[in-house]
């Protein structure tokens, strides 16, 4: 009888976890944790994270009448082409998910993509802007966020508005900047005047050669296309140059963690393209803001909300298939979600495409911003 | 295009005497010890992370805090040497291997405890501005001028005028011959390393201030820095100086006239430029058959 007990308890130790292994669906990620963007890949990190703890705090999801929770597969890319590509064909063949989400950098998307074509997974990036990354007819690759052409796009009717002519640019050399400027010297009149155009490398920190040419151009504007911390660098070199010129910065200038890097009189006036004011008084937006400090304990990030909204379209779109397995079936079930996120209402285009509404928010004298676009969505100092 | 002239050359000597410094410290390892450090780069930046540590949480004064960030490198300095480069004397090969990782280690390391993120460090010396006709400079770009000028003194008076600076050059020049006459080789090069990575941290501290403190910040002083005495020549006190500071003027001179992202290329162009017509540098001194 005592045998039998044991052989019983032993037979239940062993299928126990094999069950509840089941329940565990793994979403793969490639991001930077370490390297030049590990600022950035943490906000994005802090995104998928928050969506996973919610999901499975919540009971996670049921399909066919099954539970199942979430758990990540972790890679660190680096921001580095060959790693991503290294990575995401781990994940399509060791670690066989059949989704996955993230990567920080357009260059490296360009490696991975192919793979996950040539392995059916379905990655959705979340943070580059690249434009043509979802012009390469892959019908694998999602993108969650807004790109460079229509995140600028209601920027450079803002800069036809107002007296920005000649307009100067500082931009990172990569995909991002030099993408950043085509798209935005596309959208303007052929006749614009560009005052200059500098590129610089990421982990550059000395502008002082741009601000010499920026001056000698003349440049009544200088549109900034870069991350927090060079922008904080650029817009205090500029200033301290003595160099009085109106700034229009990017996604990433319009927090009060960049206010923090600087202060309001550095900030006074410049002009943002926003896909997620923190402060904006919209429920969603006010909700996601109040979990990410709670568990973050720092104001939250636009990288942070498409991060975390990617997860959650992902789980729709397994939902839509009725299965957590095979990218074949999960990638069609994406291509016909439709999910109200934090950054708005989300659906992908036939290029794969989502089209996230853009603000452009504005700094207050005091330190505050106020929503200048979309009209309807307008708000005073406070609410950018 | 005069004042445009004018601003490059002050931004240019700058942050050529940043380059110096570097260039320095990593000439004096060359030059006594014949070890080629390139985890100079991560040195440079942990001064800057010690001097932000000391100014915010220790001490409150800046020129205190770079004393005490060049003193804590010091330090570090004699232990890298005594656990890792005095046992790879006259290997190159392990010494680059050794130092490549040592990069990795730090830089990670640095991550680990202080974060991905950048750090501030607003001293009145930065947040201070100095008006020249149209111009606008903080005080600290002409802190850093003055700061390694009087290093760069120092270190020649120490270097010249010493018991122990002329126990660094005899063993540079022969250090069988500098043991006959009674000097310890090995403290030698303990202090070397000790100096180079002291004015290392300097360079991190004073430059941290005026524009962040990050991992990777050690990056690109130290490569120009690797420029500068090779065109300077490989051990020559005096082609460091020359070379840190020429590369940093004439690369902030050349973005007046081709476009800033080239700004690199011209320092490597005129690096290769000078190992094909004369590879032992401005100041080297040409071995018979060595070239």
């Amino acid at each position: 009888m005592r045998k039998l007990v044991l052989s019983a308890v032993c037979a239940v130790a062993l299928i126990a976890p094999a069950a509840y292994a089941q329940e565990i669906v793994t979403i793969g990620i490639v991001t930077a944790q370490t390297g030049p963007l590990a600022a950035p890949g943490k906000f994005q990190m802090n995104g998928f994270n928050l969506a996973v703890d919610q999901i499975n705090k919540d009971g996670g999801f049921d399909i066919a009448g099954k539970k199942y929770k979430l758990a990540l597969k972790v890679y660190d890319t680096h921001c580095s082409a060959s790693e991503g590509a290294a990575a995401m064909q781990r994940l399509a063949s060791v670690d066989q998910v059949s989704i996955v989400l993230g990567e920080l950098c357009s260059p490296v998307v360009s490696a991975e993509a192919p793979l996950a074509q040539d392995e059916k997974v379905p990655l959705i990036i979340t943070v580059p802007t690249a434009p043509d990354l979802t012009e390469q007819n892959n019908p694998y690759l999602f993108r969650i966020n807004a790109h460079n052409g229509q995140l600028t796009k209601a920027l450079v009717d803002y800069i036809r508005s107002v007296d920005a002519e000649p307009l100067a640019f500082i931009a990172w050399n990569n995909d991002a900047g030099r993408g950043g400027v085509n798209s935005v010297k596309a959208l303007l009149p052929k006749d614009f005047k560009t005052g200059y155009v500098g590129y610089f490398n990421v982990g550059e920190v000395d502008f002082s050669s741009h601000i010499t040419n920026i001056r000698n151009s003349g440049a009544k504007a200088v549109m900034l296309l870069m991350d927090e911390e060079p922008g904080a660098l650029a817009i205090r070199q500029i200033r301290d140059a003595g160099l009085n010129v109106q700034f229009i910065g990017t996604l990433a200038m319009g927090s009060n963690r960049f206010l923090k890097a600087l202060n309001a009189k550095y900030l006074d006036g410049m002009v943002q393209y926003s896909a997620f004011p923190p402060n904006a008084p919209i429920d969603r937006i006010k909700k996601f803001n109040e979990n990410y400090r709670n568990k973050f304990h720092e104001e939250s990030h636009g990288f942070a909300a498409q991060s975390y909204d990617a997860v959650y379209v992902a789980v729709e779109a397994m939902k839509a298939a009725g299965k957590v397995s095979g990218g074949a079936a999960i990638r069609d079930a994406l291509s016909k979600v439709t999910f109200d996120g934090v950054i708005g209402k989300i659906s992908f285009d036939k290029k794969g495409q989502a089209s996230p509404p853009v603000y452009i928010t504005q700094w207050c004298n005091d330190g505050t911003r106020k929503v200048i676009f979309p009209k309807d969505m307008a708000a005073g100092c406070g609410a950018g | 295009m005069a004042t445009a002239i004018f601003e490059q050359l002050i931004n240019g000597a700058m942050m050529g005497s940043i380059y110096v410094l570097m260039a320095l410290g990593m000439v004096l390892i060359f030059g006594v010890m014949q070890v080629l450090n390139f985890a100079h780069g991560v040195l440079f930046m942990i001064g800057g992370y010690f001097a932000h540590l000391f100014f915010f949480h220790v001490t409150g004064s800046y020129p205190l805090s770079v004393i005490f960030s060049m003193l804590s490198l010091a330090l570090i300095g004699i232990v890298l040497e005594r656990a890792i480069f005095r046992a790879l004397r006259q290997n190159l090969p392990m010494q680059i291997v050794a130092s490549l990782g040592l990069i990795l280690i730090i830089q990670n390391g640095v991550i680990q405890l202080w974060g991905p993120a950048a750090l501030q460090m607003r001293t009145s010396s930065v947040s201070s501005l100095v008006k020249i006709g149209q111009l606008s400079f903080t005080v600290q770009h002409f802190v850093i001028i003055a700061v390694v000028a009087a290093a760069v003194v120092t270190l020649y008076l120490f270097l010249m005028r010493t018991r122990l600076g002329t126990a660094m050059r005899a063993t540079s020049q022969h250090p069988e011959a500098a043991v006959v006459v009674g000097i310890n080789p090995n403290r030698v090069y303990s202090i070397t390393f000790a100096i180079a990575c002291a004015l290392a941290g300097a360079g991190g501290a004073l430059l941290g201030p005026l524009f962040l403190i990050f991992p990777q910040m050690g990056d690109g002083p130290m490569l120009k820095a690797l420029s500068a005495i090779i065109i300077g020549g490989m051990g020559s006190v005096p082609g460091a100086i020359i070379g840190g500071l020429g590369i940093g003027i004439i690369e902030s001179l050349s973005t007046l006239a081709i476009p800033t992202d080239y700004r690199d290329t011209v320092v490597f162009a005129i690096l290769i430029l000078m190992l094909l017509l004369r590879p032992w540098g401005l100041f080297g001194v040409r071995v018979r058959g060595e070239y």
